[in-house]
């Protein structure tokens, strides 16, 4: 449920700005971290797994209903653009084969990392579905 | 000059014709120039063309044809004379530009023909001039090219290096014209002929007498049919060899349907230049040729210490190639899709970036334009890509350290709309790389160049899922528009901000 909460203010901010991605996803989607935490000091590079309940992951151009790819935030601080496809850059890491976990090798310091799915078009779902924002450590 | 213009006059269909040395040279960059300074511009190109170009062409027997602001036309009798005058004007230019910051020089690109003009009083016409028009926007800022007819002529005679180009289609031209480059520079020429696997025939040195020796020893050894310079091993269907022939009987039309003819003179000389033309052959498809740019090898410091993943710095080697000036556009890769040979459906105007597909999809067109065009299409490799985006600079950018506005269409740098391929300035190597597009090349994505290449090959690992990108798109930062930014994609996988650009063999 804390995530749920957290979730709440890009969906206002989305629809305020008319902002959201056309395709719908179910409202109990849930995407999140399964390692690394929150708060987590990490030696190195790591394996990044992620976790999706109540959708599934597919590759990019599959447009099936209630499946997406997952794409990784590294330190993003603007706001999702909800109706744009996810950009991509060394900052917003794309799955579009549907992977499930990446290698992630960051330098030295505190990071941000964040979940969002994409749908067919790397475009967030409307509602969009993100994880929560997490900060992690890496010496 | 009156006999012959009272000869035209008097019977208006047979002009005077003769065989004659063309000249045509242009200032490279010159509204760039012009706009940077209009006035001292200007005042320095009318400066160089008294002190420098009419005295050295008036010593070498030429006339001066026509001039515009950023070029001009003579027309020699001789064609040792003609090259000659060619290096004496390049080399000045050299010196005169040394005491000047790069991007005010003045840079002249020239092209030499040797062909059967009509001559009019005042003008020159005949597809001869265009030939040698052709050449002009062939060669490379600061550099003379000449075609197979004045390589001929004067092999034996100027003390010079030449570099085979290979065949190179010309407009509107019928059959390919063997193409050379001349070497005045003595280290030009060493770095060329030190290339293994660039066997660069009639070497003469220019001003060493070391290499006199040397060059006169290697013409020795071969017979005059084995000019072909470099060839790629992969390469199985090569131009034949360079034949010694009259230039006049190897023009071949050229992409004659997909562009207007932009080095004919003058309309009065089109029904003549039309007539000199063979027709096209109706089984050959040109439109589908993507408008490319020869790259002469070298070798270059691939990669920068401004990120990770572009070190280490390393020396690398590049063989020539034949690389599109833009990438693919809508249109090129729809005659694909109509050909049932590529599946992705693309949207927008035909004149637009090419982009949303994936590297294997850029296989699919690969193959279709092999097959229609009967040469061996392939991606660049990552350090062909790189050592034609610099363009020969080594700064960030090609055109220096930091961003500004007008080049290149990226987040944050003042344009982010992407219009139409070739909106944004081509790099000196004539490369429109800014277009908003980044690029797929033939190299699996490995996270550094620890281990990389250094002879300009892909580098291709086991189990390649991902391959590299290369170039700022509309929604990458400024820091992406670097020449040495690599970034990486699932290759299975579209991106609506990722195309190509394809390359071939000289």
């Amino acid at each position: 449920m804390l995530t749920r909460r957290l979730v709440l203010p890009s969906i206002l901010l989305a629809s305020t700005s008319a902002l959201a991605g056309k395709t719908p996803a179910p409202s109990d989607a849930y995407l999140y971290f399964i390692w690394p935490q929150d708060g987590t000091r990490i030696k190195g590079a790591f394996w990044c797994r992620f976790g999706l309940r109540n959708m599934g992951v597919t590759h990019a151009g599959d447009s099936t209903a209630n499946m997406g790819h997952h794409h990784l935030f590294i330190d993003v601080d603007e706001p999702l653009d909800g109706d744009q496809p996810i950009a991509q850059d060394k900052k917003h890491l794309h799955f579009g084969a549907g992977q499930t976990e990446a290698r992630i090798d960051l330098p030295p310091g505190p990071h941000t990392l964040q979940l969002v799915l994409g749908d067919a078009d790397h475009v967030p779902f409307n509602p969009p579905v993100v994880s929560k924002k997490i900060k992690i450590v890496v010496y | 000059m009156s006999d012959e213009g009272a000869e035209s006059a008097r019977s208006g269909v047979t002009a005077p014709r003769r065989l004659a040395t063309i000249m045509v040279a242009d200032i490279v960059g010159y509204s760039r120039l012009t706009q940077a300074d209009e006035r001292g511009t200007h005042e320095r190109v009318l400066r160089i063309k008294r002190e420098l170009i009419e005295p050295v062409i008036g010593e070498h027997g030429g006339r001066v044809i026509r001039q515009q602001g950023d070029g001009f036309l003579c027309v020699f009798d001789s064609p040792v004379e003609c090259v000659r005058a060619a290096i004496v004007i390049q080399q000045n230019m050299v010196a005169r530009n040394l005491e000047l910051p790069q991007d005010q020089w003045i840079r002249f690109r020239i092209g030499i023909n040797l062909g059967d003009v009509i001559v009019e009083p005042d003008d020159i016409y005949g597809d001869g001039v265009n030939v040698a028009a052709r050449l002009e926007q062939l060669a490379e800022p600061g550099t003379i090219y000449i075609s197979g007819g004045v390589y001929e002529q004067i092999r034996y005679k100027l003390v010079c290096g030449y570099q085979s180009l290979g065949d190179r289609k010309v407009k509107n031209i019928m059959d390919p014209v063997p193409i050379y480059r001349v070497l005045p520079d003595p280290a030009a020429v060493a770095k060329a002929a030190t290339r293994r696997w660039l066997r660069v025939g009639a070497l003469m040195a220019a001003c060493l007498a070391v290499l006199v020796g040397a060059g006169g020893w290697y013409l020795w050894q071969r017979q005059p049919e084995q000019v072909v310079i470099f060839e790629r091993p992969t390469q199985a269907t090569l131009q034949p060899a360079y034949q010694s022939m009259p230039l006049t009987g190897q023009r071949r039309a050229d992409e004659a349907a997909s562009r207007p003819p932009v080095e004919a003179p003058a309309p009065s000389a089109a029904p003549s230049l039309q007539a000199m033309v063979v027709p096209k052959p109706p089984s050959e498809t040109r439109t589908t040729e993507p408008d490319t740019t020869g790259i002469v090898g070298g070798s270059f410091d691939m990669g920068s210490n401004d990120d990770p993943t572009e070190q280490p710095l390393h020396k690398v080697q590049i063989a020539p190639f034949v690389i599109s000036k833009g990438v693919v556009t809508v249109g090129q890769w729809r005659e694909c899709v109509q050909a049932n040979a590529c599946s992705y459906v693309p949207s927008g105007d035909d004149d637009a970036p090419l982009s949303n597909v994936s590297w294997n999809d850029t296989q699919q067109y690969l193959k279709w334009l092999n097959t229609v065009t009967r040469r061996q299409w392939r991606l660049p490799t990552e350090a062909e890509w790189e050592y034609a985006a610099r363009g020969g600079t080594r700064t960030r950018f090609w055109w220096g350290d930091a961003m500004k506005p007008g080049v290149a269409i990226c987040k944050g740098c003042g344009d982010t709309k992407v219009m139409k391929a070739g909106t944004m300035p081509a790099n000196p190597y004539g490369l429109h790389i800014n277009d908003g597009v980044s690029e797929w090349v033939e190299d699996c994505w490995v996270k550094d160049y620890r281990g990389a290449p250094a002879n300009g090959a892909a580098r291709i690992v086991p189990d390649c899922r991902e391959r590299v990108i290369r170039g700022a798109s509309s929604r990458n930062d400024s820091s992406y528009a670097r020449t040495a930014s690599r970034d990486f994609y699932d290759a299975s996988v579209r991106y609506p901000t990722h195309g190509f650009r394809v390359v071939t063999t000289p």
